[in-house]
């Protein structure tokens, strides 16, 4: 009997020894997996401490803040889908991710208490944001009575510097009490049309067969068969051209003119010649079909697979003109234009720049983080070029410059109440500092609705 | 240890009273309010008259047993005031009433000796299955059964306008391992016997397998009709545990471990809302807002709670369903950090060790058997409530003994301090 006790007593102190480890384990691990967690409520402002720290543009402009303990944003509508809000029971874009971050730095911890020992500041910090706020009011304005969205990046890193959705509304009636959290929530306006809204998307998508054209070979001079229509084998409808014709009113056309004049037949053709497995290839390099690791998160842009392309000739000729089944977000289509003035290399977009104290010393900054290579430079640097021709000589005139040559692409999708405009657009060509994409949904096509609305986002960028 | 520094401990631990619950309402900016004084008495005069009837009935008992006790009992206090101040207020009476009970029981036991519990105990088994039975009384009589949380095991005794909640499967608890040690310090050799053989496989006379399926019986009974998880859980591996050590046969822990398993599968499947423990501990975030909110909470609180914790008072355990019961290791870790969860453990650990040690030691198999029983069954508990909310396993509601807030746990767990107490005295006769 005695031997059989002294086996449960080690038995227990065995036990008591794994609770111990498991304990710090446990610890451990939720400590570093769930302190962000916006369902964490820990990670809110406590009860007793609730000021928060400022949210500021980079270029200085308060976009939230505590004013007599009264959460308060001085630009309104126009930062709603980056900004969000956050009232007592419910929180939204980056006022729920940065939760954390705008604290105050006076926890209780051993940390703030050497803050304080050596004359730091412990306020509430300031998270300062990646976007420019002469660019996002441009933005904004643009928009205004309009559907749509506007989207800037810098290539070079994927800060992005404007992120404006419309219709959009006024945080600052959710806070008032004149909104419900549900009314706010569940109005049109709260849909963030940069992440979330997938659209087809039109002509755009011409860049990235394009790029896949140079890839297998084919140069921006290559002639080509120029077209007046282009059955694919087995389809039933013929793709025909907007000028009815011929691209060029001739027979031979470039693969550069092709891209300038957004040239439906040589692009359906370039898509059935290559095949299913290229043109989703590309794609998928850029980001169709996976998830975007993006703070505020994002839908995901899609494309069908090789093999449902290859089943339907018809359907694959026209998902080279950005129809059918292609699904796309403004935030996707910035990120793989971005990386056309980056030679090629995607960097995932961000929007928090720094976190600081309210005495400027930093407490952390984002890194610029690469999402892989999508093509190679010297591919990129020719594709850039023939995006040049586009707002030279072709379809993108209106968001041409007097100073610097502009690389764009203009899309038009077919939208159940008129179509949707696309601009995508990279300035200077030679040495690209911002990537600009628009979207204005159901009001005509991307040369003339979208972009006229680059034009004005790119004058506020180099003034 | 002298008398002296038991002595001192146990103030140690009444100041700990004191301070901690000041701390709390200086944290809530209420300054030092009369709960300060008024805990740290209810406190003092608990383990003061503990102390001094030890002292006069059960002299040669060790003095390791009531320190770690005080100090789990002082961090319990604390922390359900914290979390609701009613609840805290109500423990103090929970606190008196169940010191007074060890006392009585320390009174009642002296010149006369663990020994005459023997005698009584087919009537310590009926009055346990009494107990549990008695939550299925239909509710609205002055005395009847209540349904909480989903589980059929607590009483309701009406009080003119008040309601005192009470749960006497605790109570139950204690009997049974009485009823336990004693039958199979009888019976340990014929079960010990294991004359028949199927093949490599030994088995006793199949009359003696009879007491362990009845035990199976009662447990799984328990669990059907009061849907009390841990309660099911601890009572059969108490008996499984005192079986093992009286007849020195592991085929009774294998059997009894097969038992359980096969038990706990069969009512994973039958019982939808065990299935759906099981589901929230393996996969809490999948249902946040349902089965898995207590247990993300828990997670949430746990990693907020660093080396020392937010401070007592300073943390938000208050977000965690039940704190004040099943997770106030989880709120206690959350304010006092990884160093108040060692603390805690530690503390048990040495409990343990003494009463382990008062087993062993015990010359006299009932005794033995006895201080075994009590010691497993605070053991398996606290492995029970601290498995569960560290998500070693399924969480199984059950209280952890001397720290949750729950009067009829208290009771019962200061039952077993003095019946330990006793055991010692005795065997150092």
């Amino acid at each position: 009997m005695s031997r059989a006790m002294h086996r449960i007593a080690a038995v227990s102190f065995g036990v008591l020894a794994l609770l111990t480890v498991w304990l710090t384990f446990q610890q451990v691990v939720a400590g570093s997996t769930y302190a962000d967690d916006p369902r964490n409520l820990r990670a809110l402002p406590d009860p007793d401490d609730s000021r928060r720290g400022i949210i500021t543009t980079a270029d200085g402009v308060v976009i939230a803040e505590d004013r007599d303990g009264i959460r308060t944003y001085p630009e309104g509508s126009s930062y709603l889908h980056v900004v969000g809000y956050v009232t007592a029971d419910a929180s939204a874009g980056l006022e729920s991710t940065r939760a954390s971050d705008l604290r105050p730095l006076d926890d209780g911890s051993i940390t703030s208490w050497l803050i304080t020992l050596f004359g730091g500041s412990l306020e509430p910090p300031e998270v300062r944001l990646t976007l420019v706020d002469r660019i996002q009011r441009v933005a904004s304005a643009a928009l205004d009575r309009h559907t749509g969205a506007v989207i800037a990046l810098d290539p070079a890193t994927g800060a992005v510097l404007a992120y404006a959705s419309s219709p959009t509304s006024d945080p600052n009636e959710l806070i008032s009490g004149d909104l419900t959290v549900s009314e706010f929530r569940d109005d049109p306006a709260a849909l963030d049309r940069v992440a979330f809204r997938l659209l087809p998307s039109g002509s755009t998508f011409k860049t990235l067969v394009a790029a896949a054209a140079l890839e297998e070979g084919i140069r921006p001079d290559t002639i080509l068969e120029d077209r007046a229509e282009f059955l694919a084998p087995g389809a039933g409808q013929p793709i025909t051209n907007i000028t009815g014709g011929t691209c060029t009113g001739g027979d031979e056309i470039t693969l550069r003119e092709a891209l300038a004049v957004s040239c439906n037949t040589v692009f359906a053709g370039l898509a059935v010649d290559m095949g299913g497995l290229v043109i989703n290839d590309i794609a998928q390099r850029a980001g169709f079909n996976s998830v975007l690791a993006f703070e505020l998160g994002a839908a995901i842009s899609s494309i069908p697979t090789a093999e449902e392309l290859d089943a339907d000739l018809g359907a694959l000729a026209q998902t080279g003109l950005g129809e059918r089944d292609l699904r796309v977000t403004p935030l996707q289509m910035a990120v793989l234009t971005a990386a056309f003035g980056n030679q090629g290399e995607m960097m995932n977009p961000y929007l928090v720049d720094s976190v600081l104290t309210r005495d400027g010393s930093t407490l952390k900054r984002t890194e610029p983080e690469s999402l892989g290579r999508l093509i190679d430079p010297a591919v990129a640097a020719d594709l850039v070029s023939m995006m040049v021709d586009v707002v030279t000589d072709g379809t993108g005139r209106a968001a041409s410059r007097p100073d610097m040559d502009v690389a764009g692409k203009t899309g038009t999708a077919e939208g159940a109440g008129g179509p949707h405009s696309w601009f995508l657009a990279l300035a200077p060509a030679d040495n690209p500092t911002i990537a600009v994409v628009v979207v204005i949904e159901g009001e005509g096509t991307g040369g003339t609705v979208a972009a006229p609305i680059v034009a004005q986002i790119l004058n506020a960028w180099f003034g | 240890m002298s008398e002296r520094t038991e002595a001192a401990l146990l103030l140690a631990a009444t100041l700990l009273v004191g301070v901690g619950t000041a701390v709390v309402t200086l944290t809530n900016d209420e300054g030092i309010t009369i709960d300060a004084y008024v805990a740290a008495s209810a406190f003092l005069a608990s383990f003061g008259g503990l102390l001094f009837a030890l002292k006069t009935w059960a002299s040669r008992a060790t003095r390791l047993l009531l320190p770690p006790v005080a100090l789990l009992t002082a961090l319990g206090l604390i922390e359900v005031f914290r979390l609701d101040r009613d609840l805290g207020r109500l423990q103090r009476y929970w606190l008196l009433l169940a010191a007074a009970i060890a006392i009585g029981v320390l009174r009642l036991l002296h010149g006369r000796g663990v020994e005459v519990l023997r005698r009584f105990r087919y009537l310590f088994l009926a009055a346990a299955f009494g107990f549990l039975l008695s939550p299925l009384l239909p509710s609205g009589l002055p005395i009847g059964g209540a349904t909480i949380n989903g589980s059929r095991l607590w009483i309701r005794l009406e009080l003119g306008q008040r309601t005192l909640s009470f749960q006497p499967g605790e109570a139950a608890k204690v009997l049974l391992v009485i009823f336990f040690a004693s039958y199979l310090a009888d019976r340990r050799r014929g079960l010990a016997e294991m004359p028949r053989s199927i093949g490599p496989i030994r088995l006793p006379e199949p009359r003696q397998l009879l007491p362990i399926l009845l035990a199976f019986g009662v447990s799984f009974a328990v669990l059907v009709y009061q849907r009390d998880l841990g309660a099911s859980v601890l009572l059969f591996g108490v008996f499984v545990v005192l079986l093992y050590v009286a007849t020195d046969r592991p085929a009774y822990l294998i059997a009894g471990g097969m038992l359980i398993s096969s038990g706990a599968s069969a009512a994973q499947n039958v019982f939808p809302h065990i299935q759906g423990r099981v589901d929230a501990w393996l996969h809490p975030f999948d249902n946040f807002s349902g089965t898995g909110f207590q247990i993300a909470q828990g997670i949430f609180a746990l990693g907020d709670a660093g080396l020392f914790g937010t401070g007592l008072g300073a943390g938000a355990p208050y977000l965690i369903p039940a704190a004040a019961t099943d997770y106030i290791f989880v709120a206690l870790v959350e304010e006092t950090g990884l160093a108040g969860g060692f603390a805690i453990i530690t503390a048990f650990g040495l409990l343990f060790a003494v009463g382990f040690g008062i087993a062993i030691r015990s010359g006299d198999t009932f005794r033995s058997l006895l201080a075994l029983g009590l010691t497993v069954t605070l053991a398996l508990q606290m492995t029970l409530i601290l498995g569960g909310v560290l998500r070693l396993m399924p969480l199984t509601g059950i209280t952890l003994p001397f720290v949750s807030y729950g009067g009829s746990s208290l009771l019962a767990n200061f039952g077993i301090v003095a019946l330990l107490a006793r055991i010692s005295h005795e065997e150092r006769a």
